[in-house]
């Protein structure tokens, strides 16, 4: 089946009083995958609710194929949720928690069963269909979660954060089941994460919230390596903002090379081994610059190394939006590059 | 061994109902027999059992039927200022259930209700239903409104999501309530006294013969638990179902 594409426009919400979403505008195009990423109480499982409904709107619309759903009941939406915590009924079996909603939509017993065994083969749980859903451990409910969304046939998927709970290797797992089976239905689906990498792993784009607005929506690398504001930088791991004049430079530290000769030359003032690289940090010209090396080039606290920045690495923010600092203990002072 | 300790007072009752005859100092009844379950059905024992059954079932569902409401606002914690509500359920508690019969009794002459089970549930309802709602308000909460959040999303319209999701999600709860409702009404004096206007409640008819005749008052005490072990058996089944 194909998607719809998710509008929400000028979304305003406030619960318990206080504005969480405040004017926020988002388009997912119809049949793609978008990563929802920002820090805790940036609004992201709000606008999930208030798209699906569980939330009410304070202002602004909701459409879904180009009609509004905003004032439509929950159950009448046909948007389907995956939660943080699977919320598995506990009194009927996995197949019948996964054919709930065509149970709903009058499916006959028989034709239920049927999808419900079909859709839990689809996310690797064949063999559980009969089982009771309390001797499950936390990814095979997961599992049956995502199966229970997917049996509905939904016009959008939402999925909150549906991969925290989950230790590493199952949550590498279910990702992969989760995209494979997007890409193969071809649904409209926002996915909640806190965490940038998995959204750049689950996103065909990432669409980033800062105090209950979308500040930026692209694909992961524009994110990653075009920030539009020092914010985003900062979110996305953009360690190194450099005042440079009217305007400020981000660099990722991945980017930054040390050399032993050449280069601008620096102070080893931190070095930490982070299993995969070594954090180095740079004192130079008064400025801490942060580069992330393999740990066999990794320099030494207090040894002289030259920092290189690669220009077409460098990325100038946008200067309205900008401001002037560096992450960091250190108070930066201003200098040219 | 706790629970063998916990019933040997009722084994001691089953004894004493069947002893006919049982002098001090012996330790064990001289004499086994009838004689005081005779007794005890000859009065209006069986009517006062049956009209205690009707009242505490009835008490206990209606007032299941009024605490769901209010068990559901407390529960989800949407009041600002929940203490004055609570304090408000507790107060029949506070008082003797004679003291509020009396009271109800007057009532309930006027407008020609005395002695009728209408007025006996209603009575018995001013003390059933504090703790009907607190025992009530524990299911509902956080966990059961996800699941009723669930419900929403896979498309189930108001009334299918109670039938299919909250009732079941929410029956040991309800269990327990319905229980302690059915053994709070069941057990009262004070009340059945007041308001019965000469109907026959078992509690009222056990009382007489405590003094009396230990036989009689045994025999009426094991007729008086049946239901109430029954029940808690029932109920303690109904727990024991995973949920």
């Amino acid at each position: 089946m194909s998607g719809h594409e998710l509008d929400c426009r000028d979304l305003s919400v406030s619960p318990g009083d206080s504005p969480v979403l405040r004017g926020l505008s988002l388009t997912v195009p119809a049949g793609s995958r978008t990563a929802l990423v920002g820090p805790s109480g940036a609004g992201k499982t709000t606008l999930l609710r208030a798209i699906s409904g569980l939330q009410d709107i304070d202002a602004g619309e909701v459409r879904l194929g180009g009609e509004p759903i905003h004032a439509r009941a929950v159950h009448r939406r046909g948007i389907a949720v995956v939660f943080q915590e699977p919320r598995l009924l506990p009194h009927i079996d996995v197949q019948d928690n996964v054919a709930l909603a065509l149970r709903a939509a009058g499916v006959g017993r028989r034709e239920r069963r049927r999808t419900a065994a079909a859709q839990l083969e689809e996310v690797g749980l064949g063999g559980l269909a009969d089982r009771r859903v309390q001797g499950l451990s936390g990814g095979e409910q997961q599992r049956v979660a995502l199966a229970r969304a997917l049996c509905a046939n939904p016009r959008l998927l939402l999925l909150d954060e549906p991969l925290t709970a989950l230790d590493p290797s199952r949550r590498a797992a279910l990702r992969r089941v989760i995209v494979e089976l997007q890409q193969q239905r071809r649904l409209t689906t926002v996915i909640v994460t806190h965490d940038r990498s998995e959204a750049a792993e689950l996103g065909q784009r990432i669409a980033l919230m800062l105090e209950g607005l979308i500040v930026q929506h692209g694909e992961p690398r524009t994110l990653f390596e075009r920030p539009v504001s020092a914010a985003v930088a900062r979110f996305f791991g953009v360690s190194n903002l450099i005042p440079s004049g009217a305007e400020t430079l981000a660099i990722r530290p991945e980017h930054v090379r040390l050399e032993r000769e050449g280069g601008r030359r620096g102070i080893v003032v931190e070095a930490v081994y982070a299993g995969d690289h070594v954090r180095v940090v740079v004192e130079c010209g008064g400025q801490r610059l942060r580069a992330h090396v393999p740990p066999p080039d990794a320099p030494r606290v207090g040894e002289q190394i030259g920092v290189i920045l690669p220009s077409e690495h460098v990325w100038p923010l946008p200067a309205a939006t900008s401001r002037p600092e560096v992450t960091g203990s250190s108070a930066a002072p201003r200098v040219t590059l | 061994m706790a629970a063998l300790l916990a019933s040997a007072p009722l084994l001691a009752l089953v004894v004493r109902a069947f002893a006919d005859e049982w002098r001090a100092p012996a330790l064990v009844p001289q004499q086994l027999g009838l004689r005081g379950v005779q007794i005890a059905f000859s009065g209006s024992s069986a009517e006062a059992f049956g009209n205690s059954l009707l009242v505490a079932v009835a008490t206990a569902m209606v007032a299941l039927v009024l605490a769901w409401p209010a068990a559901r606002v407390l529960g989800e914690r949407r009041l600002r200022h929940p203490a004055p509500v609570f304090l408000l359920l507790a107060m029949p508690l506070l008082v003797p259930s004679y003291a509020v019969g009396t009271g109800l009794t007057e009532w309930f002459i006027r407008l020609g209700l005395d002695g009728t089970l209408p007025a006996l549930v209603a009575g018995h309802l001013t003390f059933v239903l504090p703790y009907v709602v607190l025992v009530l308000l524990s299911g509902f909460g956080p966990r059961l409104t996800a699941l009723e959040e669930v419900a929403r999303v896979n498309g189930l319209s108001p009334f299918r999501r109670l039938l299919w999701v909250t009732l079941p999600a929410a029956a040991p709860t309800v269990g327990a309530s319905a229980l302690i409702g059915f053994l709070v009404s069941w057990s009262d004096y004070g009340t059945s006294l007041a308001l019965g206007g000469g109907r026959p409640m078992l509690p009222v008819v056990l009382l007489p013969f405590v003094g009396a005749d230990p036989q009689v008052a045994a025999t009426l005490a094991l007729l008086f638990l049946a239901p109430a072990v029954g029940v808690l058996a029932a109920a303690t089944r109904a727990g024991r179902m995973p949920l």
